[in-house]
This record gives structure tokens, C-alpha cells and sequence, in this order.
């Protein structure tokens, strides 16, 4: 495949304002999404497996990070607790006024639905649903009303450059343009907190870098907050600051640009 | 909106399932058909005339054949407390001629007017009271040419027809309703040992006042027993049997309507466990998932409550007049509602497994 046009365009390096002070990466007031000492711990006595050790990080609106690791550090069970998907055994995580640790399953699901949008590695699209369709099934799921979860949806396959392909079901459409449904759908319900989980794992390199520019692109137009875990250093060029987790272990990386390996 | 367009742009693999309960229906729906003939054809003769209540003599067990009774019971009944009106019943099983040959008949005599008269005429007239050598006959005789005007012989004694009188079989032979002293004719012509019982009936029809106690009404005349009319319909041989196996038939498949419903979307649970999973992590609720799951089942229940319908229909047409069928209107909606809930409760098992579905499982997969 041929390299990305939008990558050519912009150019390799993205925008926005890179890296943080380090001063307050970790945990300051006023941040959108706060986490305080969040430890997940899985089994008991020999079998205890520490999957997150007593994490913090905080992450202010506006912003689009990554979290960076190899398979089985943690990553994916830290951002998990952070989407209310997997309860912590100690900590905190709050995302703005509300704090998500302390919820019940229930509220949960609502709070996922109106707050948190996720885009997952393998799209996960509604195999029976077309692209237009996909979006809304999620605003229905917060009682949108039609005409405007409609025209909202229209807006979002616009800008995402799917518009013809609107009437598609997921079968007719390429993994990258499954992927960008999946961002459309993500942001559909407007949420504070994008989560995106290896979003180029089913993609070439190419097309991957496609969807995590689009990605940023849409995240920082809107004003919300991306996590994105990912082991792919190539994609970490296009967020603002770098989280790192090793065996459970969370640390900020200051300079991004050591990570090469 | 999920549930519905799943069905739509999946009719290839939910048609497999409106397939499967679509021959559930149509079975069930034969063999509803099948017990309904049979009741309907034993039991028409009890059931379409006046007569509420059937005394009979304590060894007949409530049946009409083996009963033996004389008319002297008749004025002793007519007495007793809640009776309204006593008539005699006289029945034969025999064959008998007819336009086109011979007939498998159930001559019925009674006192025209008296309890026990035929309340199904459907063309022509009853016999007056006290006529002799005319009847009323069953409706079903027409497909073997007896019109109005018609003669019947059973043995030397025939009988013009002047009536005609719907659901009024006994024991699945169709019937003819003559006075007493015909009947009687009829009976010494082909019976021969039962000549000179010249007041020989086999049982008395009775018309009750509201409430009146059968119990009662057999006290007042030694050695008899009273049953309702309709425990001497169950109580014709056969039928309550008939009816219970093929009940059993019924509500058996019915289960396995139930248990394929089940097997059916708890495999369409499981295969998308991991799209169910991306959902719920995206704030789709259990209920709402399973609500689908549910919604799915009835509209493949009721696609083949239809499908199974339409087919019984056709097959119905091709079934031989020989075998007893009756396509009743409210068997079909009783099978239809069970199957539409049998279909549910199968899709009900479903529900646990969404429930048990965990949305973090969404994330993280394959890496």
C-alpha cells in the first residue's frame, strides 16, 4: 500500500503541545481524569499475580496520551479500571466530578455510555448494522433523539471521510475504514474520555498511521481526552505525552523520543 | 433496532430456525387436528342435543350402548328433584342402506321434543313428535349421497329423510334421529335376540335446572348412575384415551419446540459473545441485549406459527375423508399462543449466558 496521504500532508510530526511539564504529570488538581494509587490484584496468597501496582497519573482535557507497553504489563487492565469496565482492588480513578471506583454495575453501564467512548482493536463493529447505523445504535443507548443522533452521525461519517460509504454494512468496508466507523462511533454520545485500545493492530502500517492521525485530529477538534494503549512505538509520535507500564509498574516518560529502540 | 435488522440481513440463518419450529407448528397442528376429529366425531351425538345430563344403569360404566334401561325409568326420572325434562335414548351401531350403498350408522331414538332432541338442524325438519318412519340425519351422510327426500334402510324397515343435522357423530359413525317405535323397528330387524323388550330403551336423556345435583337425581332411581353430558362424551371408549395420548403428543413437541428455541439462540448467544461484549462496554445493558434476544424468539415463533399453519392448511386438503380431521379454530390459537411462549422461555435460557457476558473482555483480545 502506498504511504499514507494525510501523513504526507501534515507531516510526521503532530501537532499540539507535546510533552507536559513533568512537574504535575502524575497527579494534579483540575485534571480531567484523575488516578490515584489504583492497584488491581488478581488471585490470592501464592497465585496473587499484581497486574497494576498502586498507579497515578492524571490526564487534563484536551490532551491525547499514550500508554505505552508489551503484552502483559498492565495496560490493558489499568485502562480498563479506567473505562469502569474492571473494578480496582485499591485507588481511585475519577473522571471529572465523578468518581469511577466507587460506582455500582449498573450506573456503570450508563456512565460508560454517556461519558467514555471506546474504539477497540479489531473494530468490533455490529456485523448486521451499516456504518450509519452503528453510530446510532449507540445514540440510542442514551435516548438521543432520531433527528438528531441522525444528523449528528452524518456530521461525524462527514468529517471522517465516510459519508458514501454511509450505507455500508462492516463486510463492505476496509479494516481502515471500519476502524474510522469505530471512531465515529466513539465519539457519537459525546463523550469526556476516548479510550482507544492497539487501534492499528489489525491494520497495516500505513493505514494505521491513517487512523491514529485521524484519531488525534478528532480528539484534540473536539476538546476531549484519548488514552491509547498501544506497543507500537511508531504511534506514539502522534500523542502528546507518554505513559510507559512494565510488570505493573506505571511511570511518565519525559522524553518520548528515548523510547527508540 | 439491533434485534429487528439482525433478523433482516440474517434471514438465511433465522430462517433456519422459522424452519424448525414451522414443522414443529405444522406437526403439532395435525395432530391437534387429528384429536379434534376424533373427539368431535365420538362424542358430536351427546353434545348437540338438549340433553344436559345421560342416566344410565349402574353397569354401563356411562355408556350409551351397554346401557339397559326401560321407559318405565323415564317416568321415575322425570320426577326426580332438578329434573326438567326425562326423554328415552335408544342407540344402534349397525350397517344400514343408503343411495349408494351401504352405511355405517348410529340410529338414535328418542321422543322428538323430549330431552335429548338434536339441536344442530342445519337443513329441512325434525320429526314431529310421534312420527314414524322419518329421520333426522347427520350432515356427514351427504358425502355418501343421502340428500333430503333420501331412504334409509336398516334390515326390512327404511326411512325417508327429512332433515339434516350438523356434529352429531357417535363414536365416529354419522348418526339418524328417529322416534322410538323406528328405532325399535330397526333394532328387532337386525338384532333379533332383543326382540320382545317392546319398553326397552338403553338410557334416559335428562335436562337439569341450573345447579341441580346428578347425585341427587341417581338417588331417586335405584341402579342408575347419572353423568353430565360431558363425562358421558369422555365417558365413550376411546375417547378419553385418544384425547390424552394425543394431548401428550402435543405438549411433548411443544417441549421440544421449547428446547430448540433454546439450543438455537443459546449458539447465536455464543457466537457473538465477543460483539456482545464490545457493546456492553460501550453502555448497551443486559436487559437490553437480552430484550432483543427475546424479541427475536417471539417474531421466529410467530414466523413459525404462520409457516406451520399455511402448511397443516395444505396438508389438510390432501388428507383421505376416512381419517377424522377438524381444523379448529381455537386449537390453532391455543397451539399458537404456546408456541409463541414456548419459543420465549426457550430464548429466556439465553439470558443468563448475556448476563454472565463480561465487557471487559472487550479489551485487550488478541495482544
Amino acid at each position: 500500500m502506498n504511504e499514507d496521504p494525510v501523513v504526507q500532508a501534515t507531516g510526521a510530526v503532530p501537532d499540539g503541545t507535546g510533552p507536559s511539564p513533568a512537574a504535575d504529570a502524575l497527579s494534579h488538581a483540575g485534571a480531567l481524569l484523575q488516578v490515584r494509587d489504583v492497584r488491581k490484584v488478581y488471585g490470592e496468597g501464592h497465585t496473587e499475580v499484581v497486574a497494576v501496582s498502586d498507579a497515578t497519573m492524571a490526564v487534563d482535557e484536551g490532551e491525547f496520551v499514550a500508554l505505552l507497553g508489551p503484552s502483559g504489563s498492565g495496560k490493558t487492565t489499568l485502562i480498563s479500571i479506567i473505562g469502569g469496565l474492571l473494578s480496582a482492588t485499591s485507588g481511585t480513578v475519577r473522571i471529572g466530578d465523578v468518581e469511577v471506583t466507587g460506582m455500582s454495575r449498573r450506573d456503570l453501564t450508563r456512565f460508560r455510555a454517556e461519558r467514555v467512548g471506546f474504539v477497540f482493536q479489531s473494530a468490533n463493529l455490529v456485523p448486521f448494522l451499516t456504518a450509519r447505523e452503528n453510530l446510532l445504535y449507540v445514540a440510542g443507548l442514551v435516548k438521543t433523539p432520531r433527528a438528531a443522533a441522525k444528523s449528528r452521525a452524518d456530521q461525524l461519517l462527514e468529517e471522517l471521510g465516510l459519508i458514501g460509504r454511509a450505507g455500508n454494512l462492516p463486510e463492505q468496508l476496509s479494516g481502515g475504514e471500519r476502524q474510522r466507523v469505530a471512531i465515529g462511533r466513539a465519539l457519537m454520545n459525546d463523550p469526556d474520555l476516548v479510550l482507544v485500545d492497539e487501534p492499528t493492530a489489525a491494520l497495516d502500517t500505513a493505514m494505521g498511521r491513517q487512523v491514529v492521525e485521524l484519531l488525534r485530529r478528532e480528539i484534540k477538534a473536539r476538546g476531549k481526552t484519548g488514552i491509547m494503549v498501544t506497543h507500537d512505538l511508531r504511534m506514539v509520535e502522534y500523542t502528546d505525552r507518554v505513559f510507559e507500564i512494565l510488570d505493573g509498574e506505571l511511570t511518565h516518560v519525559e522524553e518520548p523520543s528515548t523510547l527508540g529502540h | 433496532m439491533l434485534a429487528i435488522r439482525e433478523f433482516q440481513r440474517g434471514l438465511g440463518r433465522f430462517s433456519a430456525i422459522v424452519s424448525a419450529l414451522g414443522l414443529l407448528v405444522f406437526l403439532v397442528l395435525i395432530l391437534g387436528a387429528l384429536a379434534d376429529g376424533l373427539f368431535y366425531g365420538a362424542t358430536g351425538a351427546v353434545r348437540s342435543t338438549s340433553a344436559t345430563a345421560y342416566a344410565f344403569d349402574d353397569e354401563a360404566e356411562g355408556s350409551l350402548v351397554r346401557s339397559r334401561l326401560t321407559e318405565v325409568d323415564v317416568a321415575i326420572l322425570a320426577q326426580a328433584p332438578g329434573v326438567e325434562q326425562a326423554g328415552p335414548v335408544g342407540v344402534l351401531l349397525t350397517g344400514g342402506e343408503g343411495p349408494q350403498g351401504t352405511l355405517s350408522l348410529s340410529v338414535f331414538g328418542i321422543d322428538m321434543g323430549s330431552a335429548g332432541t338434536p339441536t344442530t338442524l342445519v337443513e329441512g325438519r325434525l320429526p314431529d313428535p310421534g312420527e314414524s318412519g322419518v329421520v333426522a340425519a347427520d350432515e356427514r351422510l351427504t358425502d355418501e349421497g343421502v340428500v333430503l327426500g333420501s331412504t334409509i334402510a336398516v334390515g326390512d324397515v327404511t326411512a325417508e329423510v327429512v332433515g339434516l343435522v350438523a356434529d352429531a357423530s357417535y363414536q365416529l359413525q354419522p348418526s339418524v334421529w328417529t322416534s322410538v317405535a323406528t328405532w325399535r323397528a330397526m333394532r328387532d330387524a337386525v338384532r333379533p335376540e332383543l326382540r320382545g323388550q317392546p319398553d326397552g330403551i338403553n338410557a334416559v336423556a335428562l335436562v337439569t335446572t341450573p345447579g341441580a345435583s346428578l347425585s341427587e337425581i341417581a338417588a331417586a332411581a335405584p341402579g342408575i348412575t347419572v353423568l353430565s353430558a360431558e363425562a358421558t362424551g369422555l365417558a365413550i371408549p376411546g375417547v378419553e384415551q385418544q384425547s390424552s395420548t394425543l394431548n401428550s403428543i402435543i405438549y411433548t413437541t411443544l417441549a421440544v419446540a421449547a428446547l430448540v428455541v433454546a439450543l438455537f439462540f443459546a449458539l447465536l448467544v455464543l457466537e457473538k459473545r465477543e460483539l456482545f461484549a464490545a457493546l456492553k462496554a460501550l453502555g448497551a445493558s443486559t436487559s437490553r441485549l437480552g430484550g432483543g434476544v427475546i424479541v427475536q424468539a417471539a417474531v421466529a415463533s410467530v414466523l413459525g406459527v404462520v409457516l406451520g399453519t399455511v402448511v397443516a392448511r395444505l396438508f389438510g386438503l390432501v388428507i383421505p375423508p376416512q381419517v377424522p380431521t377438524l381444523f379448529r379454530t381455537d386449537t390453532l390459537v391455543t397451539i399458537a399462543v404456546f408456541t409463541v411462549v414456548a419459543g420465549i422461555v426457550g430464548a429466556v435460557f439465553s439470558l443468563r449466558r448475556i448476563a454472565r457476558i463480561d465487557p471487559a473482555t472487550a479489551i485487550g483480545g488478541v495482544l
